[in-house]
């Protein structure tokens, strides 16, 4: 972070710290470059320079979020007068806990790459090679997005805390297009590979052109393969759910389970990764200053852990797993574990079945049930006999999650590190096959 | 209304777009300043305010797009974001085979705002945490079998102040005061389950909203329902039956499967990696039937005290009701600029941006289905056995905005042209095609709900109106949960 910057979040929080029992001031700087794909050529490049400040302000138990991307930083101190006049009519918030005492900073490293600021200034290389890469597979047309990101963050907090840490971000998704079908693939990391733009660009030409046989598909209970798209989309949700205050806000299956309970297959672990640099997640400390760990959600199929900040962990009379979010503690980067499946002998194992390789929409019905629906787009295909017998058009997943995890059958060796539209949290996800899912699709 | 920017700066921001070679350039400052509690069951879990504020300039360079966005709003800082815009727009040009053209229109210069009798800046933090006390014990005490363990209720206000100038002439200041209330509740009955609701209520305007909407009574009211939904809910029938859908439904159903797949942006490709395209193709449009003479549907952002209501877009042109769907035609897409010359017509306004960081895209205002003239008991009374599914929790659609389910919540079977015992969980599965093509009767009663929608890259939340009457459709097969 640069003098300016650090100067004046330090100033902010000596200033309001003669008010407040306790203030925690958290900057963030983001310069990110974004570039959009559509027919096969550019059809936006977007940039952004932003500061983000955001306050968590203390008195007598009452508790103030603020959140500021202004162009006069100085105005906070204005609305923080504000709310010094009204403090006495807000009554004590269930979330507030002190905030956690001194620590040691131990900011990430590794996880800037010099290269993201080079090629900032020379995206349309980027954006070319994406495109060839991906109609050399025989796919017509190509639509997706690069975008580079360096972000800088600092957090000073009352108790003496300060640490600031750098990262870069990397994502790149495309969807190619042959006629009628589609195939789709994601990349994320902090760090630039031109070899990823690659294996996007050529997987999801690979999945458009996969086959041009569309066959019936009748609703039911199928073996599935879930690529590591769709992973990464699914299991976000059950990643969110293990927030502490969805539990305690009853939209968690979890809220029925606590740690040491099988609530998955034993073949299946489920990490918050944090501390992992190569993902676009990583950070060293979360917005309470705790040092972020590695930590298990599920682990050989047992639940293992909420993910707590300190409000929630004192509720709950445990200690913070370094997941904060000032309300809502949160995953970071998520890592499942692979299995024995080799990826090239996925479908001859499955022998019968349906091979999803890219969802959306997932909505639940019920977050305390877990009873979610979501669709797939771009390729799905029944297998026979263990070969592609062809496409089944646009069909969809209706389970429960609980139901979903304990019928996971197994996972593939290769895994991959995906983030994109649909897949909000960096995650490293294998291919997985899950039995007995219920697919359904319209009859009217 | 006091702008919070001095306007020559944008000015000189479009002028210096157009010195350096650009061929349209738009300077837009937005303001986005929102106050909130959240409380859970009788305790406050946060108070919040937020304020987003900056400058997003987009300029049209040798057929292409650029678009920059920063909080500064010094000179210096501006004018090196619009030359940074201008350089990448120029090396991405030689990539484009088509050129980007925007269509020539009359554009505003005006001022507007909306009207409130009691400023939402003026509903202060104290009131906000009363509203939600008092949505919480009248929920509470509604049910008598069932318990409540868990009421999660945001109280919302959001002030949106936008100052827009291009090169072509548009001046469009406005300011849009925005209030949203949403309460989540879980019911839990010991051997029934739980059962989870979202119940939301937003608009334009002033604290007298609240009145309007009398949320205390409404979820209170609701919980009533719903405790006879979670005790004694049964199995939908196994045959086919007729099914009647509730506004909040058809809102949501209209919104989906007319709105969506009738902006012209999807239908020409342009969020094919994101939020998908359309089953619509360009020569559909005035030539395709999709439904019956019931099927109208219609975007219109300019109804009073909306959620997604504005009087100009954000490329300056001014919005209008837009006939969507009409007796089963698909008669008019959604365009900016943009998509207008591409399909060879002028704009209808449907250009917004989210905040000054996010470009202007293709969006809704308020979808909804054109409602009829019967009553409710008159829209059931020749139905045998049905099912009527007034409200919904899960949802989803496909790509194209053509293969769709929705999982009821309060839900009812009809019996002899009445209202009879309440149904758990009915799932319905229908194509776009079949649902406008299925409509048998609509009725007078049309409410509108609000949403935030999603789309674009970076995602970008509008906030809209969906809605409807009520609708009878033609038999059909309804699920059930796996």
């Amino acid at each position: 972070m640069n003098g300016p910057v650090l100067d004046l979040t330090r100033d902010i929080t000596e200033r309001l710290s003669r008010q407040f029992d306790e203030v925690a001031v958290l900057a963030i700087k983001r310069r990110e470059l974004m570039m959009k794909i559509w027919n096969s050529e550019p059809s936006i490049t977007q940039m952004w320079s932003k500061l983000n400040l955001q306050l968590r302000l203390a008195k007598s138990g009452r508790l103030w979020i603020l959140t500021y991307e202004t162009h006069e930083p100085e105005v906070l101190l204005k609305y923080t007068e504000e709310i010094i006049k009204v403090a006495d009519k807000v009554t004590e918030s269930e979330l507030y806990a002190p905030l956690p005492d001194y620590a040691l900073c131990k900011p990430v490293s590794g996880a800037f790459d010099q290269n993201i600021e080079f090629y900032m200034s020379y995206p349309d290389k980027l954006v070319e090679s994406l495109v060839v890469e991906t109609l050399s597979t025989g796919a017509g047309r190509v639509s997706g997005t690069i975008a580079l990101s360096r972000v800088e963050r600092v957090l000073i907090t009352s108790k003496g805390y300060e640490c600031n840490e750098v990262k870069s971000e990397f994502k790149v998704y495309v969807r190619a297009f042959k006629d009628e079908f589609t195939g789709h693939w994601a990349h994320g990391s902090t760090h630039i590979s031109h070899s990823a733009i690659r294996e996007v660009g050529r997987r999801a030409g690979m999945y458009a052109t996969i086959t041009r046989n569309r066959v019936d598909f009748a609703p039911g209970e199928y073996n599935v393969i879930l690529s590591p798209l769709v992973v990464g989309n699914l299991f976000e949700y059950v990643a969110h759910m293990a927030s502490a205050l969805s539990v305690l806000t009853g939209f968690s299956m979890f809220a029925k389970h606590k740690p040491g309970d099988s609530v998955a297959a034993e073949c299946f672990s489920l990490y918050d990764a944090p501390r992992d640099t190569s993902l676009p997640g990583t950070l060293g400390f979360d917005d309470e200053g705790v040092e972020t760990r590695n930590k298990p959600i599920i682990e050989n199929g047992m639940f293992t852990s909420f993910l707590h900040n300190a409000a929630t962990a004192s509720k709950m009379s445990t200690k913070s797993t370094g997941n904060a979010g000032w309300i809502r503690p949160r995953p970071w980067s998520l890592d499942i574990t692979g299995g024995d499946v080799r990826e090239d002998e996925l479908i001859r194992e499955l022998r019968n079945g349906v091979f999803v390789v890219n969802n959306w929409y997932t909505r639940l019905q019920n977050y305390y049930e877990g009873v979610f629906s979501t669709v797939s787009r771009d390729t799905a295909l029944l297998i026979k006999n263990g070969e592609v017998a062809g496409h089944v058009g646009r069909i969809r997943i209706a389970s429960t999650f609980n139901k979903l995890m304990k019928n996971i059958q197994g996972l593939s060796r290769e895994r991959f590190d995906v983030w994109w539209w649909e897949v909000r949290i960096p995650t490293r996800a294998p291919f997985m096959v899950v039995s007995n899912t219920q697919l359904t699709k319209p009859e009217v | 209304m006091k702008l919070q920017v001095d306007p020559t700066l944008l000015y000189r921001v479009v002028d210096r777009g157009r010195e350096l070679g650009a061929q349209y350039v738009e300077a837009r400052f937005q303001n986005d300043y929102r106050v909130s509690v959240t409380t859970r069951n009788n305790k406050v879990l946060a108070v919040s305010s937020s304020e987003s504020s900056g400058i997003g300039i987009r300029v049209l360079v040798n057929g292409a797009l650029g678009f920059a966005a920063t909080n500064s709003t010094s000179l210096a800082d501006l004018l090196e974001l619009v030359e940074h815009a201008v350089s990448q727009a120029s090396a991405m040009s030689r990539l484009r085979k088509r050129p980007i053209e925007f269509s020539e229109e009359n554009l505003g210069n005006v001022k507007y705002s909306v009207n409130e009798k009691k400023r939402l800046t003026d509903f202060n933090v104290e009131e906000m945490i009363k509203l939600a006390m008092e949505i919480y014990n009248a929920a509470k005490s509604a049910v008598k079998e069932v318990k409540l363990p868990f009421l999660i209720t945001d109280i919302r206000v959001h002030i949106q102040e936008k100052l827009v100038v291009t090169s072509d002439g548009a001046y469009i200041e406005s300011r849009i005061p925005r209030l949203y209330i949403s309460a989540l509740l879980t019911l839990l009955h010991p051997q029934r389950g739980t059962l989870q609701r979202s119940r939301e209520f937003g608009g334009s305007g002033g604290v007298e909203l609240i009145e309007k909407w009398d949320p205390v009574r409404v979820i209170s009211e609701e919980q009533v329902a719903l405790e006879r939904v979670l005790i004694s809910g049964v199995e939908p029938p196994r045959e086919k039956v007729a099914v009647v859908l509730g506004s909040e439904v058809v809102g949501l159903v209209v919104h989906e499967s007319a709105g969506h797949p009738m902006e012209a942006d999807r239908i020409l490709g342009r969020e094919a990696s994101q939020a998908g395209e359309s089953y619509v193709k360009p020569e559909y449009i005035g030539n395709y039937r999709i439904g019956n003479k019931y099927a109208t549907v219609v975007d219109d952002p300019t109804l009073l005290n909306s959620y997604g209501f504005y009087l100009y877009d954000d490329e300056g042109v001014k919005a209008r009701p837009r006939y969507l769907y009409k007796e089963g035609l698909i008669n008019e897409p959604l365009h900016n600029r943009h998509t207008a010359r591409v399909f060879n017509v002028k704009s209808n306004g449907a250009s917004r941006s989210m905040d000054y960081a996010s470009e202007p895209i293709v969006r809704m205002g308020n979808t909804y289905l054109v409602p009829g003239e019967m009553s409710f008991e008159e829209l059931i009374e020749d139905v045998d056995l049905g099912v009527y599914v007034k409200s919904y929790m899960e949802w989803n659609i496909d790509d194209i905005r053509w293969n769709q389910r929705y999982v009821g919540l309060e839900a009812y079977m009809i019996r002899n042209g009445e209202l009879a015992e309440p149904v758990r969980n009915p799932v319905l599965e229908f194509t776009t095609g079949w649902f406008y093509s299925n409509i048998l009767g609509v009725d007078r009663n049309l409410e509108f709900y609000p949403g935030i929608c999603g789309k674009g890259e970076p995602s970008q939340g509008v906030p809209v109106w969906f809605g409807g009457p009520n609708v009878k459709l033609s038999k059909m097969q309804v699920g059930v949960l796996a």
